[in-house]
């Protein structure tokens, strides 16, 4: 029961930015909602992949692979590039706090006059997991073109 | 098929890939929806050579090559031309749009934006939502719910004077941290971090380094390699701007 409230809190919260990153892009008013649907699907089951320990680029790889497939589908019905709604949606799962870290933890071993140890492990570690759930996220994303529409195009 | 109706034909699609490209489309799309144009027009075959700020294309019919390049400015993304020029692909495939048509279609696309006023509001909720997704408390979110708000507001006002994007992103990067930085300076809140993170996340380019990598996976190396730069660069800037503003406030060093 309380997982079930998590996952609907974390859907909610991660439709908003689906929504406001859709408008940055220009997605028509129409299709709004489908971004919004997506990202929240997408962001809500990575939490609850995350909430039975699984790793988290593990579970940002499935999550893609699923915005992929549904966004397929909703591209099939509204003849519209898969992509306009899967990146808006995709973007609650940006890895920024990671990446955050990483460039201020960068800034300061260069501003050092030694290189400490623990800033160095800092970095690494954040830098890491960015590269990693940014890969899982668009490969994951394009998992469906690459295994499933091989020869042919989506529309 | 006469020249003149080669010749016509070709500026049409050569004019579809162009605004793909300039509206950030992925490559793989941009070579699918012109291919499939050109035939659905009427061509034997269309060949195109994509780069990051040029395209190159050649139309085949009996025998007769046609070869354009086209060069081009980048625009910005918007999805609501890219999603008009696939309907006009497919419309043309089933043959209900004939080269009038899609001729028409074309003059009359331009680029719409959605207006400041819905804009800017919904990235501060987008900021707030990230910091809420975060973990922060509802003092956070709220200062996070500003910061963004102020920083859109200064990046679209900067992109209305056609500054050049890195600037944009290292002053729009300071404004917003600045402001995120009030938890600190007022203790309302028992994560002042976490706006500082939050609110810098309208700042990722998020498209161009989606379409980076489904170009490189895809076979399209140049053009991918030249998106993944340009996302490098922009996150660049704006921690600049961002490292600039942390060390006015104190936070670090």
């Amino acid at each position: 029961m309380e997982l079930l409230w998590i996952l609907i809190d974390d859907a909610f919260f991660a439709a908003i930015p689906a929504v406001g990153f859709a408008m940055v892009f220009n997605v028509p008013v129409r299709f709004l909602k489908y971004c919004a649907i997506a990202g929240a699907i997408g962001h809500s089951f990575r939490r609850f992949l995350l909430h039975f320990d699984f790793p988290i680029e593990w579970a940002t790889f499935a999550a893609a692979a699923l915005i992929g497939i549904i966004t397929i589908s909703f591209a099939k019905r509204h003849l519209a590039p898969p992509l306009m709604y899967a990146v808006a949606a995709i973007i609650p799962m940006i890895p920024g706090s990671y990446a955050f870290n990483t460039v201020i933890g960068l800034v300061q071993l260069s501003a050092q006059s030694e290189v400490s140890a623990e800033l160095t492990a800092f970095v690494i570690t954040n830098g890491l997991k960015t590269v990693f759930i940014l890969g899982a996220l668009s490969v994951g994303l394009a998992m469906p073109s690459l295994l499933y529409y091989r020869t042919r195009p989506v529309i | 098929m006469y020249a003149d109706t080669q010749n016509d034909i070709t500026r049409q699609v050569v004019r579809v890939a162009q605004l793909l490209l300039a509206y950030g489309a992925e490559s793989e799309l941009i070579e699918e929806i012109s291919q499939r144009l050109g035939k659905a027009l009427g061509l034997e075959s269309v060949e195109l050579s994509i780069s990051s700020n040029s395209l190159v294309l050649t139309s085949l019919v009996h025998g007769r090559c046609v070869t354009t390049t086209r060069r081009l400015r980048e625009h910005g993304i918007n999805m609501t031309i890219v999603c008009e020029l696939q309907r006009i692909c497919v419309l043309t495939e089933k043959g209900l749009y004939g080269l009038y048509e899609v001729r028409k279609r074309l003059a009359r696309i331009e680029a719409k934006t959605y207006p400041a006023k819905y804009l800017i509001p919904m990235i501060g909720l987008s900021c707030a939502s990230f910091c809420h997704l975060f973990g922060g408390d509802w003092q956070a979110d709220v200062i996070t719910f500003f910061a963004s708000a102020i920083g859109m507001a200064v990046r679209l006002y900067i992109a209305k004077r056609h500054f050049n994007l890195l600037i944009n992103f290292a002053v729009t990067a300071f404004v917003t941290n600045l402001v995120a930085q009030f938890g600190y300076i007022y203790p309302v809140t028992a994560t002042p971090q976490l706006p500082m993170v939050a609110s810098v996340l309208m700042l990722v380019p998020g498209f161009p380094m989606i379409n980076a990598i489904s170009d490189m996976v895809k076979g399209h190396m140049n053009v991918g390699i030249s998106r993944w730069g340009l996302a490098t660069l922009l996150t660049v800037s704006s921690v600049i701007g961002i490292t600039i503003a942390m060390q006015l406030g104190g936070r670090f060093l």
